[in-house]
Parts: structure tokens; C-alpha cells; sequence
């Protein structure tokens, strides 16, 4: 009787501690979050001015802006989106639609996946020998492939997930009224999928909006304002990697201002494509 | 008018209705397993034939076979003839979207589009037709007002499919079937997922549309399919048991496996 | 045919059949786009593969299999060995994730167990909110507010705890530098982190609800239900989770190069400056003069690229066999 009481009451303590544990891990991520908003918010907002948002990236010891990091970043992302949006998208579609039974989107699902996750900095090697080494320099429109190459994963993978998700019967009905396979997919499949796809395309932005790696050795830096897409093009986490491991204080105010703006960007645009696919689910 | 005899009788009835559909020698294989055996039928043309039988005996299977629905599926495949009209719809060189012009469905689970109402029923049309605004109006009017929906949504065309109730969704889809002006409608089930209520809407429906065209539905609820059809074919474990005037089959059936389901002894 | 619609008249059937010719061609097209778009994946895939490989060859060729085994990062002299680097790379990575899976795993069973609902959502998103920081901001975060830190508090701490410990001493030994291998490996864990909490709890919410149950009902703790359990019907998956998360920390560069210390050297002591794949190439290949030098840092990415692929093709095929256990 009281071995069994002693027993239970073991049970009990034990339990007690591992929860206690697992309340501590929540905790433990929870203040790492709050830790690094922290820092940021802290560093980077007392650097935000204007002169951010207008004025060029300064020699070491100046005082300046970030406005080419901002433009060259935003002028490769879209590219990066251009080029790598339709491209997911169809092969997305290609594997929810047409090629769904085939043995072909197995293996395309398996090397995309790998793809997803595979190292950035192995992106920027490969578009480096691809493009920046036979064109002899450094270019933009490098630094937007490889951003590309990165977007095509994730559009991949969220268009084929939220393409399986439209149930098969509104794809028959579609077919039912003499609709070719094409039709059936732009007008229904894709309608009823839209707010997914958009979900991926923002993920997908938010993803590259971060990305220093495969940038460093495809698009480089350029510290002076440059349009120019066939010449090297600074960016936002370029330059902050550059200013961030230098001893001089003003690059490093800008390097936090700039971490910021990237980080507000990136959770921005993560909290809008959830509540798209909230609302969906909702529904 | 005579009686539909089943075939496995062998005779030739010179007042038989015209046939619309006639299917001759019909086998269907799901990969190896072979689902309809042998399957020998005529579908008079303007009046409802019925399927009926347990679950599994093939009834969606050859229903879906009538419009090739099956082809969107690796490892399907008819082997024999359907004739509509007199020309084999199973033939390699029939276009599967005009076949599917000719021949509507409408399916178990109400699917409306993700679009508007008015879209929902101009979407078909305007595949293959270029029509004006004002008799597009025109044509979407006559088809809700077929399938007795008009008077509920004429207010909102512009909602979306959605957001009308299940019995009116799968009014839109009977409204969308026949707004390209088939010459037969299928209908898998059409009721199995409504109440009581919209299920009888369908039913009167589906009573004055023979009047138009050809329809065969697939039902697993024999009193509907005595309520609705003329004809009704019984089938079990692929196929065709017993073919003949609905009145025939629930009251005075030939085979005695047709007489088993019609009481009850199994289904 | 008496009921004859009127789009029989031979106009119109002429416009139809028109239109399904069209159809036809669009059709074609479009397949074949879809078709294109998806070999492009596999035929990216096979070209990073390629290009890393033409890349590697001068080095590789020189070098052959000892440049596994040199530690010495040479670009005067032009000898170049990789066992620094790899070293760095598996070290930083085995630690991070030692460390992230169980407080991952903790913060999956107080999500699926311990919390209140209304706080559910809220804490689940800020845990993905985590996931989504750019690494970038971990490393300039690392360099500037966590490394400082452990340079006065925690190091000088630990090294005077284990001082005179025989083993333990050498391990963590040193000047307290702030930077090195152990701070790598802890802002690692904080990347890998909501990775593999977010892969847990999906595998966890995927315990029959009936099989937690009948344990509560014979009077298990929730511990022991998790223990006992969750756990064991979700170790396929979780193990597919914490390969994804290991597959990420190797490869993982900004954060780990701000905080690394970029030391060509293999050291005893976790406090020590070292180097990692990621942040050699991320350093020198900019500055690398010499084709041989450009050739060695491709033959890291190379090497990187053969273990990740490795341990992210085991680890999808190990949710594989989740999905299909569960009819997903």
C-alpha cells in the first residue's frame, strides 16, 4: 500500500519537473526572441533618421545612409521574384495538375525539397562559376539569379501544397463542362488556391529579403549608387556585413539601423502571409 | 410504350423507344481489377434511367464512363462501345471537351466555382460560344430558371457560388450543367448530400427536365430512383443483373438477385 | 437528333470545332511549360552539383585525399586543408543541435500539453517569428550583444568551475575570447531552434488523440504519456526534424562568421577561435588571388554541399515515412 503511494508520488514528482522543464524551453525561446528584438530595436531605432532613407553609403568615418543598399536590394529582390515566380509556379502546377500520378514530381519533390533547405552560400558558388566567372565581373543581375534560384523552391512547394488542397471533385466539375485541362486550372484551381500561392510569393520575399551569402560573391557591393544591372550592386545584408566587422562606429550604427529595416521587413511580410492563410482557414 | 427488355433475353422489340446512348460490350478495368463486366444497355433518349445497387457494384463506374470523366486518372480504361447517337464516344479520336458539351454531370458533393453565381453559369458557356452581354444575361437567366433558382438569387448574381446553401449550390451545378445545352445529364448521386427538403426540389427538377433531355442518375436510395426514373438498371459486382421499366424492377423483378436487393435481404 | 441545340447550326459547329483545336494546342503548350519549369529543378540541382565539381578540380587534383586531412590554411605557401573548416563545421553543428533538441522538444510538449489555449497561437507564432530572422541579424546580434557578454560573465565563470578538472579544463580552457567555437554553437541552437520545435509539434499533433487518451485514462502523468507515448509514435518523425535542423546549422553562414573567430585551427578548447566551411568561403572568397586558392574554397562548398545533401535527403525521407504512415 504504501510502496504504491511512495511510487505515485514519485511519479508525480517526476512529472512535475519535466513540466516545470518544458515551461522553462518555452521560456528560454520566448526571452532569446525578446533578446534579439530587443537588441535591435534598441540599437537600430536610435540610428533611424532620414539621412537613412537619402543619402549614400559613406567612406569609413563619414556619416551617411544606406539608400543604394536599400535600392540595390529591392531592385534585386524583385528581379529575384520575376524570374523565379513563374518558374515555381509552373512546376508547382506540373505537379499538383498535370504530372500528378507521375513518377517525375516524386523525384521533383524530393530534389526541390533538398533544394529548399541546401546551404545559400552554395547558391552564390554555383551562380559565381555560372555567370559572374564567363562574364569576367561582378553584376547585379547575378546577385538577382541566385536570389532567384532561392525563391523557386519555396514558390514550388507552396503552390504544389496548396494546389493538392482543391478537392478533386471541383476540378471533375470543371472538367464536366467541357473545359480543356488548362482552363480548369487558371479558372478554378488557381482561383480557388490564390491566396496560398500569394502566401508562398511572401514567404518567398521574406526568405531573400535576409540573404547575405549568396549576394557576396554574385552581385558584391558597390559603395557608390549604381542602376546599373551588369555592375556590382549594393545591398542591405551585404553592407551590413561589411559594416557590421568594421572598427568604425558610424558603419556600425548604419549596419543596425540596416538589420533593422530588414528584420521589420521580414516580419512584416511573415505576419501578413499568415493572416492569408488564416482567413483561409477560417473559412 | 413497350417495355425495355434486358438483353439477356434476346428480343428485338420493333416499338422500343430511340435509344440515346447504347452501350454494347462495355468492360472496365481500375488497373488489373476488372470493375464492369461485359455491360449491355440502351438509354432511351428524354426520360431518366436510374442505377441502382450496392455499394461497389460499379453504377459510378459506367455513369462515369458515359463522359470520359474517367480519362483524368492513369490506369482507367474502357474497353468496347458507346454510342451516342450512334457514334462510339470511346472512339481514340473523340475530342473529350465537345463530348463533355453533349454530355453534362453533376456531382455527389455540390461544386460550385470559386466565382460568382452569374460566372458560374457563364464560365461554361463561354468556352465555346461568343455571345453578347444581354443574351449571356439572358442565358444565365433561363438556366437558373430551369433548375428553379432564379427567383432566390436574381437579387445577387454577383455573390459568390459559396455562399448559397447546399441545396441551392447543387441547384447552380444542375443550372451550370444545363446552361451549354447538353443533350444528356448525368447525375452521380445528385441528392446524397442534402436535406430532405432540397432533395425533393431536386427530384421535381429532375422530373421536368426529361421533358429536354436524356438523364441518367446514379442513386443508392431505391425508393428515388422509383420516384424519378422510367427505367432502372440493377447491377451488382460489375455487372448489369437486371434492365427494365421501373415499375417492373421494384414490383415484379426477374432475377432473383434483383428481387434480394429491392427487400432488403442485402445492400 | 430532334432535340437539336441551337449551337448544331453548322456556323456555330464550325466555331466549336475551331475552339477545340484551339483548346488543344494551349493545352500542349501549356503541359509542356509546366513539364520544362519542373525539370528545371532537377536540372538545377544537377548543375550546382556540376559547377562545384569543375570548380573543385584543380584543387582536388593537387590535393587529392589529404586535403581531408591538412589542417594547414596556407594561401602564401598555396597548401590548403580542409580538417579545420570540417572540423568547425561538425563541431558548431553537433553542439547547436545537442542543445536545441530537447529545449525544442520541451517547448513542442508545453505548445501541444501545458499551455493555455488562448496562448497557444500567440506563442507558436512567435516561435516561428524566430525562424524567420534573417541570420544576418544573429550574427551582428552575436557579435555585438551575445559574444560580449560571455566574454565577461559566463566564460570567465565556466573557466574558473571546471579549472583543474582534468579533461573538462582543456575543453574549456583559454582566454576568454568572447568569440570561438562554443558561442558559434549557441547562436547555431537559436537558428536551429523553431525549426525543430515547428517539426515536432506538427508530428506531435499527429498522435491520435485516442491513444493519448487511453494512457491518461489509466492514470499516466502527462510526462509519462509524452515519455511513453507521443514520443515513441512520432520518433520517425522527429528524428526527420532534428536532420533538418542539423542540415541547416551546416550550412548556416552569416551567423556563424560574424562570431567564429576565422582561425585556420583545430583547438582543444571549445572557447577557442576556429572556422567553419560556410564562413571560409564567406571570408576569403573575395579576396582569394591565385586559381588554386578560388579552386580550395570551392572544394570546401563542395564537401559542404555532399554532407547536406546527405543528411536533408535523409531527413525528407524520414518525414516521407511519416506522411505515409499518416495517410497524409
Amino acid at each position: 500500500m504504501s510502496t504504491a503511494a511512495s511510487l505515485h508520488q514519485s511519479r508525480k514528482r517526476k512529472n512535475a519537473v519535466m513540466m516545470t522543464l518544458c515551461v522553462v524551453a518555452a521560456g528560454i525561446g520566448l526571452a532569446w526572441l525578446a533578446l534579439i528584438l530587443g537588441a535591435l530595436l534598441y540599437k537600430g531605432l536610435s540610428g533611424v533618421n532620414l539621412a537613412v532613407f537619402t543619402e549614400m553609403t559613406p567612406p569609413p568615418g563619414d556619416a551617411g545612409g544606406l539608400l543604394n543598399a536599400i535600392y540595390g536590394s529591392i531592385v534585386m529582390t524583385i528581379i529575384g521574384i520575376i524570374v523565379g515566380t513563374p518558374i515555381g509556379v509552373l512546376a508547382g502546377t506540373y505537379m499538383a495538375e498535370y504530372g500528378r500520378f507521375s513518377k517525375l514530381t516524386t523525384v521533383v519533390r524530393f530534389i526541390n525539397d533538398i533544394l529548399l533547405s541546401a546551404p545559400s552560400i552554395i547558391i552564390g558558388l554555383f551562380v559565381y562559376e555560372l555567370m559572374v566567372r564567363p562574364m569576367g565581373h561582378f553584376s547585379a543581375i547575378a546577385g538577382a539569379v541566385a536570389l532567384s534560384i532561392l525563391v523557386i523552391p519555396v514558390v514550388v512547394r507552396t503552390t504544389e501544397d496548396m494546389l493538392n488542397l482543391v478537392p478533386n471533385a471541383l476540378r471533375e466539375a470543371g472538367t464536366a463542362i467541357g473545359a480543356p485541362r488548362w482552363v480548369v486550372i487558371r479558372s478554378v484551381a488557381y482561383r480557388a488556391a490564390l491566396s496560398g500561392i500569394v502566401t508562398g510569393i511572401l514567404l518567398a520575399i521574406a526568405r531573400i529579403s535576409g540573404e547575405t551569402a549568396p549576394l557576396l560573391f554574385t552581385a558584391l557591393n558597390n559603395q557608390f549608387w549604381s542602376s546599373n544591372l551588369n555592375a556590382p550592386m549594393a545591398s542591405l545584408p551585404v553592407t551590413i556585413f561589411q559594416f557590421a566587422l568594421s572598427p568604425y562606429e558610424e558603419w556600425q550604427q548604419l549596419a543596425w539601423t540596416g538589420a533593422l529595416i530588414i528584420t521589420l521587413t521580414v516580419l512584416g511580410l511573415s505576419i501578413i502571409a499568415r493572416s492569408l492563410t488564416g482567413r483561409r482557414e477560417d473559412r | 410504350m413497350k417495355p425495355m427488355l434486358s438483353t439477356d433475353l434476346n428480343v428485338a422489340d420493333t416499338t422500343v423507344e430511340k435509344a440515346k446512348i447504347e452501350i454494347k460490350d462495355l468492360n472496365f478495368y481500375y488497373g488489373q481489377s476488372k470493375a464492369l463486366k461485359g455491360i449491355n444497355l440502351s438509354l432511351p433518349e428524354r426520360s431518366v434511367t436510374a442505377f441502382i445497387g450496392p455499394s461497389g457494384c460499379g453504377k459510378s463506374t459506367l455513369l462515369r464512363v458515359l463522359n470520359r470523366i474517367y480519362e483524368l486518372y492513369p490506369k482507367q480504361t474502357a474497353e468496347g462501345q458507346v454510342l451516342l447517337d450512334g457514334k462510339n464516344i470511346l472512339d481514340r479520336s473523340q475530342d473529350l471537351n465537345l463530348l463533355r458539351t453533349k454530355i453534362g454531370m453533376v456531382f455527389q458533393k455540390p461544386t460550385p466555382f470559386p466565382m460568382s453565381i452569374y460566372e458560374n453559369i457563364a464560365f461554361g458557356v463561354r468556352l465555346y460560344e461568343k455571345i453578347s452581354k444581354a443574351e449571356m444575361d439572358n442565358r444565365v437567366e433561363q438556366a437558373l430558371k430551369r433548375a428553379a433558382l432564379w427567383g432566390e438569387v436574381k437579387d445577387k448574381l454577383n455573390a459568390s457560388g459559396l455562399s448559397l446553401s447546399g441545396g441551392q449550390q447543387q441547384r447552380l451545378c444542375i443550372a451550370r450543367t444545363v446552361a451549354v445545352k447538353p443533350e444528356v445529364i448525368l447525375l452521380d448521386e445528385p441528392a446524397s448530400a442534402l436535406d430532405p427538403l432540397s432533395t425533393a426540389k431536386i427530384e421535381e427538377l429532375i422530373d421536368e427536365l426529361q421533358a429536354d433531355y436524356t438523364i441518367v442518375i446514379v442513386t443508392h436510395n431505391m425508393q428515388q430512383a422509383a420516384r424519378v426514373s422510367r427505367q432502372t438498371a440493377f447491377m451488382y459486382l460489375g455487372e448489369l443483373v437486371e434492365f427494365d421499366r421501373t415499375e417492373k424492377i421494384f414490383t415484379s423483378p426477374r432475377e432473383k438477385r434483383t428481387q434480394d436487393y429491392i427487400t432488403g435481404r442485402f445492400g | 437528333m430532334t432535340a437539336v441545340s441551337e449551337a448544331a447550326t453548322s456556323s456555330a459547329l464550325r466555331t466549336r470545332e475551331a475552339t477545340v483545336r484551339r483548346f488543344a494546342f494551349t493545352d500542349m503548350a501549356f503541359r509542356t511549360a509546366t513539364r520544362l519549369s519542373a525539370i528545371l529543378v532537377l536540372v538545377l540541382l544537377g548543375g550546382v552539383a556540376i559547377s562545384l565539381v569543375a570548380g573543385s578540380w584543380e584543387a582536388l587534383s593537387k590535393f587529392g585525399f589529404s586535403f581531408l586531412t591538412t589542417e594547414s590554411w596556407n594561401p602564401v605557401t598555396e597548401n590548403f586543408g580542409a580538417l579545420a573548416p570540417i572540423y568547425g563545421t561538425i563541431v558548431t553543428s553537433a553542439i547547436a543541435i545537442l542543445i536545441a533538441v530537447p529545449i525544442g522538444i520541451g517547448i513542442a510538449v508545453f505548445l501541444t500539453e501545458l499551455c493555455p489555449r488562448p496562448l497557444r497561437r500567440p506563442i507558436g507564432i512567435a516561435v516561428e517569428l524566430l525562424a524567420g530572422i534573417p541570420s544576418i541579424i544573429y550574427g551582428i546580434w552575436g557579435l555585438f550583444v551575445f559574444a560580449p557578454f560571455l566574454q565577461t560573465t559566463v566564460q570567465p565563470f565556466i573557466i574558473y568551475i571546471f579549472h583543474g578538472i582534468p579533461g573538462l579544463s582543456s575543453l574549456f580552457a583559454g582566454p576568454p575570447y568572447g568569440i570561438g567555437l562554443l558561442t558559434s554553437s549557441l547562436i547555431l541552437a537559436i537558428m536551429v531552434l523553431p525549426f525543430i520545435t515547428s517539426i515536432t509539434k506538427d508530428v506531435f499533433d499527429t498522435v491520435p488523440a485516442v491513444l493519448k487518451e487511453s494512457a491518461y485514462g489509466i492514470g499516466c502523468t502527462t510526462w509519462e504519456v509524452t515519455r511513453r507515448v507521443t514520443i515513441p509514435y512520432t520518433r520517425v518523425g522527429i528524428m526527420g526534424g532534428v536532420m533538418l535542423g542539423l542540415g541547416r546549422a551546416l550550412g548556416e553562414t552569416m551567423a556563424v562568421t560574424f562570431v567564429i573567430g576565422n582561425a585556420h585551427r583545430i583547438s582543444a578548447s571549445l572557447f577557442a577561435p576556429g572556422t567553419t566551411i560556410s564562413a571560409t568561403i564567406a571570408n576569403e572568397f573575395t579576396e582569394a588571388d591565385g586559381d588554386l586558392y578560388t579552386s580550395s574554397l570551392v572544394s570546401l562548398g563542395l564537401i559542404l554541399f555532399i554532407i547536406t545533401f546527405i543528411i536533408l535527403a535523409l531527413a525528407r525521407y524520414m518525414l516521407l515515412r511519416i506522411d505515409s504512415r499518416t495517410g497524409a
